[in-house]
């Protein structure tokens, strides 16, 4: 069984920009170097963990190529730190390299897409618990929407290479065919041979896409795509185990059909987080225990963000 | 050369190693921040909130960032008095600094049960009273603004407190917080600390609805420095000076020239608040700031900054 991974060699190390590569309208991928104790403390980072990057001293893009819903907040000066996972993680001698899958929303990912290579960024961490793998799972079923996709690459990776005895299959939903963060627009032809997305086929991993306007692959919301593809499935039951993260009325969903197919399933959790080290204590999850009604928080940062879904409170 | 400055402090009684604290709320029960610093380097710790009772707190969203600062409605989420003594204190008590316990609660008697408590307990060398959060329904804020009530939680919690060091933590928004200040040592107050945060508001003007669960929550952070100065300035030129009682000046401090603006304002020591959360060792760095400025500036002992703001304005401005 792949333990719980969390953050035991923590602190705040100095990254370089490698590459910023823009994948789609709003869409990035940023890869970020590690040397010395950073690239040590980042090396065996487990699928669904996350850092906290100082972006404050980061510069704002051109006035004119910032897109007028953001024109307001790019005014505003940042403080805090920004908390990212991160859809790969690489090892090459002494560097440690991890990619960074980001959707510009607000005044901080505004600044980010300006970082360009050998530039550094302070970054806090490795942060919170990762994806775990119970035992006896023959099948990973690996759910997200929206920016949702990059700790599930990073999951591909690792179970692919480390637990050859389980299948893995990708589900990537989003709103719209633009909504897709890949870098490749999808042909029809990869679409029905199942392997549509490079990001998870380089793994040899089978990937399913939905949208829910229907622009690309399923015509409907991912959450949909999965029960189908469940209620054609003999093996739904215990030897699976869904992991999922995105939006998090989608993280719901997955959890009910993953309760009523009896499925082990963990999600991933977002919250407004100050600090990432539990500090601040602002980033609470609402969670209980089997058989009580009673209800705790727990903190994203320190116990998440992967919960198992029967315990979070949606 | 920086081994000839003495940046200790006499701080009620107590010798701190060098004047800089980490605020309560911000540091944890200190554990939190242990891959990140020596606690033990701080001049002292200050916990979060201890009720007699675990609280969950509040619900989320529980921080907004605004510009140069942030707002929080945490709610005193805590594991409680019993808990805290059980789980935490053992390891509160191998600090070499000198640890605070904030205390908190909805009822007079709430803080009593806990000082009353802690008062027996080694580890701790002071209790600060929280008579100034704005994000609970019941007690906090309330306790800190009415000079009555004032009166009545700071020397109730006094008659219990022991030996311990009674800090008292005020709220910034009331009409002269030199009145309130004059009130909490009058009831046994050994030490102020100013500034708690600012209640405040950020509306989603897409939903205009308030972006907290809480709807309000308190400002902290760079935004509120200039104003935390000056309170500071105000109660130590109006109450504490003359009276020999420290202060423990603190909202938004990020630099050490920002630790050193409050000292020459009258704070004896500072707290490290939401700083903590961007650069958690930052206490750290501002310790060795400070050092570096006592020599670069002939000050051979850090009292001899302490309230030495001039009175003129500066010609150069």
């Amino acid at each position: 069984m792949l333990e719980k991974s969390s953050a035991v060699k923590r602190g705040v190390f100095s990254a370089t920009v490698c590459s910023n590569k823009q994948i789609r309208e709003r869409f990035y991928r940023l890869v970020l170097e590690f040397s010395g104790a950073g690239a040590e403390a980042f090396a065996k980072i487990g699928a669904g963990q996350f850092a906290q990057l100082d972006l404050s001293d980061t510069a704002l893009p051109p006035v004119e190529t910032i897109p007028d819903d953001l024109a307001d907040v790019a005014e505003r000066k940042i403080l805090l730190r920004r908390p990212f996972s991160f859809a790969d993680v690489t090892t090459k001698g002494n560097k440690t390299s991890v990619d960074i899958l980001y959707c510009v929303v607000g005044p901080a990912t505004l600044r980010m897409t300006t970082l360009s290579a050998r530039e550094s960024v302070s970054v806090l961490g490795p942060l919170g618990n990762g994806f775990w793998v119970p035992d006896g799972k023959k099948t990973a079923l690996l759910v997200s929407g929206g920016m949702g996709t990059g700790p599930l690459q990073h999951l591909a990776k690792i179970l692919t290479a480390d637990f050859p005895d389980i299948n893995v299959i990708a589900f990537a939903g989003a709103r719209s065919a633009e909504a897709l963060p890949f870098e490749r627009q999808l042909d029809e032809i990869s679409q029905q041979l199942g392997f549509s997305l490079p990001e998870f086929a380089k793994y040899g991993v089978e990937s399913l896409v939905a949208t829910d306007d229907g622009s690309a692959g399923f015509a409907g919301p991912v959450t949909d795509c999965i029960s189908e593809w469940l209620g054609s499935s003999k093996s739904a039951g215990k030897s699976m185990v869904i992991y999922s993260c995105g939006p998090e009325a989608m993280l719901a969903r997955v959890a009910e059909i993953a309760r009523e197919k009896n499925i082990d399933c963990q999600v991933s959790m977002e919250r407004r987080m100050a600090c990432g080290i539990s500090l601040c204590q602002s980033c609470a999850v609402e969670c209980k225990t089997a058989g009580s009604n009673d209800t705790f928080y727990k903190l994203c940062c320190e116990d998440g963000p992967v919960f198992d879904s029967a315990e979070v409170v949606f | 050369m920086s081994e000839e400055v003495d940046i200790s402090v006499e701080f009620a009684g107590i010798r701190l190693a060098n004047p800089v604290f980490t605020a309560s709320g911000t540091s944890g029960y200190a554990d939190e921040l242990s891959d990140f610093m020596d606690v033990s380097s701080l001049g002292g710790f200050i916990t979060k909130s201890i009720t007699v009772n675990p609280r969950k707190g509040n619900a989320t969203p529980r921080i907004v960032e605004t510009d140069s600062g942030m707002l929080n409605a945490i709610g005193w989420a805590n594991i409680g008095l019993d808990a805290f003594i059980e789980e935490k204190l053992a390891a509160l008590e191998k600090l070499s600094c000198a640890v605070f316990v904030n205390i908190a609660g909805e009822t007079i008697n709430e803080y009593v049960a806990v000082a009353e408590r802690l008062a027996g307990e080694r580890a701790i060398a002071g209790l600060e009273l929280n008579i100034s959060c704005p994000n609970v329904e019941v007690g906090g804020i309330s306790f800190g603004t009415d000079p009555e009530q004032v009166a009545e939680v700071t020397s109730a919690v006094k008659k219990v407190a022991g030996d311990k060091v009674l800090m008292v933590k005020l709220a910034p928004a009331v009409t002269n917080v030199s009145v309130i200040a004059q009130v909490a040592v009058d009831s046994g107050a050994d030490a102020l600390s100013l500034i708690n945060t600012f209640t405040a508001m950020v509306i989603d003007i897409e939903t205009r609805k308030p972006i907290l669960a809480n709807r309000t929550g308190g400002l902290s952070g760079p935004a509120i420095k200039p104003i935390a100065v000056y309170l500071v300035n105000k109660v130590y030129n109006e109450v504490t000076k003359s009276l020999g009682i420290p202060i423990l000046g603190m909202g938004g401090i990020r630099t050490a020239s920002d630790a050193i603006e409050f000292i020459i304002a009258g704070a004896s020591a500072v707290a490290v608040g939401t700083a903590s959360f961007i650069d958690p060792g930052c206490s750290v760095k501002i310790i060795d700031g400070i050092k570096e400025y006592c020599v670069s500036n002939n000050i051979s002992n850090i009292k001899e900054l302490v309230g030495s703001l001039e009175a003129e304005q500066n010609a150069a401005n």
